[in-house]
């Protein structure tokens, strides 16, 4: 639901993970933040123009 | 006590805001008795000008419905900011960007490509769009920049309140009105309608918050004691401010969430996706992939008022 919401927003779908990890599975935890973090990184910062006046 | 001078005004609105004010019937005698008003440009023939030539702080209170979306709309804000001594924040469009705001999800280019060039029922083959400055024979015509954001009023001025509501219901109204006879205004930057979420002021019998289908309005005739969410229905009311006295939902409609984030909620939408994503009964992918089918335009439906004052405020305009 989120996913179709960004998308309307045009946000990247890459920009957005969701996954489950249990706590014992600290390694998974680590390398999946790891991923996210170097997915969003190669990205780049969002082009957002948010209060001003022109595009 | 000498009479409060009182001005109105509207920006990117429908009407309605100053419409709810006449709303009040005969008590609009009783704001005559309260107060001279000095500029309402949608029942009195006053002049930008007029307001121009009053002194700094001259006007006591200023109500200001709709949001920010034209260089003419900013100039005024700004002049009955400085003109004002209480300025309010009057509807939702002044409030969270309201209807208007919606056009956050498109830009300016769109809009102008659509309504001058692409809409069936233009003849221009010259592909003419409005221009702020235009020179003719008898001189030079101007017209407002429209702006590619639409803002709140409290994103371009210092506001003191908030009324929100689309609009403002007649009890919200005589409850500012009366705040100001008897000198009993709430702190500054309040919001003055309820605490509470509507879900809290609403009556209905409310069972087990589950469904496995959402429905749009159209589609079925809810029972009209039963919560309308657990109908299927998408109401906001668990993400809204109370304080509108229920209205839409005691006509078995549901809550379209034009109070905005009650207190304590920063966006109204993100609030409203974790909670109807939370209470749809699924059973593994294919449910979810229903689910999102059902829900038509999240965007419109979660921030229908409220897009202005959203975590996104806009869409992201895409690299070409």
């Amino acid at each position: 639901m989120l996913k179709k919401m960004l998308e309307q927003f045009g946000i990247d779908e890459k920009r957005l993970m969701l996954e489950w990890v249990s706590a014992s599975e600290g390694d998974r935890f680590a390398s999946i933040v790891n991923n996210m973090t170097e997915q969003v990184r190669a990205l780049g910062p969002l082009n957002w123009n948010q209060g001003g006046k022109h595009g | 006590m000498a009479k409060l001078k009182l001005a109105l005004y509207w920006a990117a609105a429908c009407g309605g805001c100053d419409v709810a004010v006449l709303d009040i019937n005969e008590k609009i005698l009783d704001v005559a008795k309260l107060a001279d008003i000095v500029f309402w440009p949608i029942a009195l023939d006053f002049k930008y000008h007029h307001v121009e030539a009053m002194p700094d702080k001259s006007v006591d209170v200023c109500l200001f419905n709709g949001a920010i979306r034209s260089s003419e709309q900013e100039h005024i804000a700004k002049m009955l900011r400085s003109k004002s001594k209480v300025l309010v924040s009057f509807g939702s469009c002044a409030c969270f960007g309201g209807i208007p705001a919606l056009a956050n999800l498109t830009t300016r280019a769109e809009i102008m490509e659509r309504a001058y060039i692409e809409a069936p029922s233009n003849e221009n083959p010259n592909k003419t769009l409005p221009q702020t400055k235009v020179s003719v024979p008898e001189g030079e015509l101007t017209l407002p920049e429209l702006y590619d954001n639409v803002l709140t009023l409290a994103q371009v001025v210092p506001v003191e309140y908030f009324v929100p509501g689309c609009p403002p219901t007649v009890d919200l109204i005589l409850k500012v009105v009366n705040a100001l006879a008897t000198n009993s205004l709430p702190p500054v930057g309040a919001t003055i309608a309820s605490d509470k979420t509507l879900c809290d002021e609403c009556d209905r019998k409310k069972e087990k918050k589950m469904i496995s289908r959402i429905y749009r309005t159209h589609e079925i005739i809810p029972d009209p004691e039963r919560c309308l969410l657990e109908q299927g229905l998408l109401c906001m009311g668990s993400a809204t401010r109370g304080g509108c006295g229920a209205l839409c939902v005691k006509v078995n409609i549901p809550c379209r969430g034009c109070f905005g984030p009650p207190a304590g909620v920063f966006d109204q939408g993100a609030k409203l996706v974790s909670s109807i994503a939370s209470i749809y009964q699924t059973n593994g992918k294919q449910d979810i992939e229903k689910m999102v089918n059902e829900l038509v335009d999240p965007a419109g439906t979660f921030y229908r008022f409220g897009m202005s004052v959203s975590m996104l405020k806009r869409r992201i305009p895409q690299k070409t």
